[in-house]
């Protein structure tokens, strides 16, 4: 009888230990303890906000206006914008301004995948073939200068996406700096 | 002649011709019997006060605590003023049972008991302020040091707010010890003495198998005067730590070092003031006058004298530091518009007339003595004590160091609904507790009933002897016998317990016969008288001996044959 009470009682708390151990579950965020200041008051970047017409807290900035430390890049997205800061564009840094070391990671993470850590077209997506026709930065055909690799990664070309978004103007020039270096090294193992 | 000594100047602490005997009636009566109407108009009273209480608690948690009357300038007024008010009422009891105690007062035993329940009702009280006047209450765990997944997070162990924590629930846990240890032979008794089953089962767990063995009594009268030694300091420092809520700020009017033992002097001052009022009704509901005598009310108001001096010295030194300080600010508090003559002058003479002048009057005998006065006084000193925590803490912080910040502080309905459910929440304890518990400590006052018992002090003053006194013929079988029936139906009672057997009470357990239906109080004691005692017994017996028992008691014809006491007595073996 004892141990018939005894045992009754032990499953009685497996049961409800069970119970509150299952509630738990990894598919669903999990219960909070008086969630006072959990969830936001104010908008947060990226969240969804039944505020505004298309439903996310992100708004676009109205078209011409320029926030304090930015500037307006006036070539345009055309052939002949292309071919206009090829020819004109230059950078606005100059050589103390640049840290090749840094830059290299900037490069490394946004262009290598396809361009290759050296910069000859041999990036990880191009040896695996999951894309094709990535040019080296030394084909002579194409002749990069700072003008043109700048409006590429502000534009983009062809196959190749913008890349504005990715990174700051100051970074971009950086990283211009750096496949000018990767070019010239190129341009010297080649010779 | 007695051999004991006690100055015949002493006067006696229990009245009237009491025997143990009639201690365990009187103080058994209120708990075994049933409660009045009058009981209950009292209890639904109190009842409702407390669930309107807790209905303003559950607002202000679940609204928040904008809906009391506080400000930005003043963040403690009715709260903080109650917390303390009722903290201060707490100490009363243990002062009773652990300094006096110690000082060996025997007039504490009738008092002590009810003056521990208040303390423990009252730190309930006080200990639901410290949770409710909190913005987020629900977090109030965080005030203890628990190992935690904020990387351990744990208190700072500066604030006095965290000392309160530790020094309310050690307080209110080693009272509690206290008074529940005094309570083991009171509820043994009851045990002993309760009929219905339920509530002798009640009892039974509640005396833990108190059995009040020589050893038992032997330790419990150390761990006593052990826990009596503990909490002397207790009572001393948790008031104290009170006080440094206030004491330890730089507020003038607050910042002061005489607080500590005046919080404290003042606590016993309230705390005595609580005890009259609670027990001068008591004493006379229930029935106890002549163990809560006048000479413990006087008692009483010798200690309402001393404390209330004590305030009073401490207030004149508040004064007087004031002045003699050349602190700008703490001669405003008290000198200037601060208390005597801002906006608070009515809370500030309703201080000094309360706790001042009229505590006065308690120096002359006449009045002391006089229970309707001790009653009047012992509710002004409360009201009085209550406007000097008001004081203390809403007329110095409304005044503070920057005049742009000086403010009124007026309280809203719920401050003072919160404050009514606390004292609806003391009274529905109170009341509960005087019908539930021995309200006197009936063990203690046995131990004093022969030195300081009305009719022993007599009889030692007549030279005496106290032999044979306690005997109560309720009690002593021998008395109740009645030795001439006795003999006159000897033949018969022999003829009688042949057949049912005789009653070994070394080997065998008396059995409570009333519970067999025809059974009364005066018929057990018969068949007891007889040699009967327990259900085997009954269960013997046939036509002849019911017969042979009618013969003996000369009373109830046939009775125990209609009744089946055998039957009766063979399913209660059973059972």
């Amino acid at each position: 009888m004892n141990t018939m009470k005894s045992l009754i009682k032990i499953l009685v708390l497996t049961v409800i230990l069970t119970s509150f151990a299952s509630c738990k579950k990894d598919s669903v965020p999990n219960y909070q303890y008086m969630p006072n200041m959990y969830a936001p008051v104010g908008y947060e970047a990226y969240s969804e906000s039944k505020a505004f017409a298309n439903g996310i807290e992100a708004q676009v900035s109205p078209e011409g206006t320029i926030a304090r430390g930015h500037s307006l890049f006036e070539y345009e997205n055309t052939t002949e914008g292309y071919n206009l800061a090829k020819e004109t564009l230059k950078s606005p840094l100059d050589s103390t301004q640049v840290d090749l070391e840094k830059t290299k990671v900037l490069f490394d993470i946004y262009c290598a995948i396809c361009h290759g850590v050296k910069g000859d077209g041999q990036g990880n997506l191009v040896k695996r073939e999951k894309i094709l026709g990535v040019p080296r930065y030394d084909d002579p055909a194409r002749a990069i200068t700072e003008g043109s690799i700048y409006h590429v990664i502000y534009y983009g070309k062809n196959a190749m996406g913008s890349y504005k978004n990715q990174l700051s103007e100051k970074e971009r020039w950086e990283v211009v700096s750096y496949v000018l270096d990767l070019k010239q090294k190129l341009e010297g193992s080649a010779k | 002649m007695s051999s004991h000594y006690e100055a015949p100047i002493r006067e006696p602490l229990v009245t009237g011709e009491k025997s143990y005997h009639d201690i365990s009636v009187d103080v058994g009566a209120p708990v075994l019997g049933k409660a009045n109407k009058s009981w209950w108009i009292v209890f639904s009273i109190a009842l409702v006060a407390f669930l309107w209480g807790l209905g303003c608690i559950i607002y202000t948690i679940s609204t928040g605590i904008g809906v009391w009357g506080l400000n930005k300038t003043i963040g403690w007024a009715w709260d903080i003023t109650n917390f303390v008010w009722w903290v201060g009422i707490g100490h009363a009891g243990t002062l009773i049972s652990a300094v006096l105690l110690l000082f060996r007062q025997k007039w504490r035993m009738a008092v002590n008991r009810s003056a521990e329940a208040m303390t423990i009702f009252a730190v309930v009280q006080a200990g639901l302020f410290p949770i409710i006047h909190m913005g987020r209450p629900w977090l109030a765990y965080w005030v203890l040091p628990i190992p935690n997944q904020f990387g351990s997070l744990w208190v700072n162990f500066n604030s006095p707010l965290l000392w309160d924590v530790f020094a309310i629930s050690t307080y209110l846990s080693v009272s509690l010890v206290f008074w529940w240890t005094g309570l083991l032979p009171d509820f043994a008794m009851i045990r002993d003495r309760a009929v219905k089953p339920f509530q002798k089962k009640i009892y039974t767990l509640l005396s833990f198998g108190w059995s009040g063995r020589a050893k038992d009594w032997q330790r419990f009268e150390e761990v006593s005067l052990v826990l009596a030694g503990l909490a002397t300091p207790l009572v001393l420092s948790v008031h104290t730590i009170v006080s440094f809520d206030f004491a330890t700020s730089v507020v003038p009017g607050w910042h002061s070092t005489i607080f500590p033992p005046y919080f404290v002097a003042g606590a016993i001052f309230s705390g005595f003031a609580m005890v009259q009022t609670l027990l001068i009704v008591m004493r006379k509901v229930s029935n106890l006058e002549d163990y809560i005598t006048l000479l413990h009310i006087e008692y009483m108001n010798k200690v309402i004298i001393l404390t209330g001096g004590i305030v009073s010295i401490a207030y004149i030194t508040e004064y007087f530091i004031g002045w003699y300080s050349g602190s700008s600010y703490e001669n405003y508090t008290y000198l200037s518009y601060g208390a005597a003559t801002g906006p608070y002058w009515w809370a500030f003479w309703a201080l000094i007339t309360c706790n001042f002048i009229v505590p006065l009057t308690l120096w002359v005998k006449k009045w002391r003595r006089n229970i309707m006065w001790t009653f009047v006084v012992a509710l002004v000193i409360n009201i009085g004590m209550w406007f000097e925590r008001f004081n203390i803490i809403v007329v110095d912080l409304s005044k503070g160091r920057t005049p742009s910040g000086w403010t009124m502080f007026s309280p809203t309905f719920v401050d003072i609904g919160i404050f009514m459910g606390t004292i609806g929440f003391f009274f529905v304890l109170f009341l509960l507790y005087a019908r539930t518990f021995p309200v006197i400590a009936q063990a203690e006052v046995k131990t004093i009933l022969k030195s300081s018992g009305e009719r022993y002090k007599r009889l030692r003053e007549a030279g005496k002897s106290l032999e044979g006194t306690a005997t109560d013929k309720r009690t002593s079988q021998k008395d109740s016998f009645d030795a001439i029936e006795h003999e006159k139906h000897s033949g018969e009672i022999m003829l009688l317990l042949e057949n049912v057997g005789e009653f070994d009470p070394t080997t065998q357990k008396k059995d409570h016969l009333q519970e067999i239906n025809g059974i009364g109080p005066k018929t057990e004691l018969h068949l007891n008288d007889i040699g009967i005692y327990s259900y085997q017994q009954i269960s013997k017996m046939t036509k002849r001996e019911y017969d042979l028992f009618d013969s003996i008691s000369g009373s109830l014809r046939g009775r125990a044959e209609r009744d089946d006491w055998a039957g009766q007595a063979k399913k209660l073996i059973n059972k």
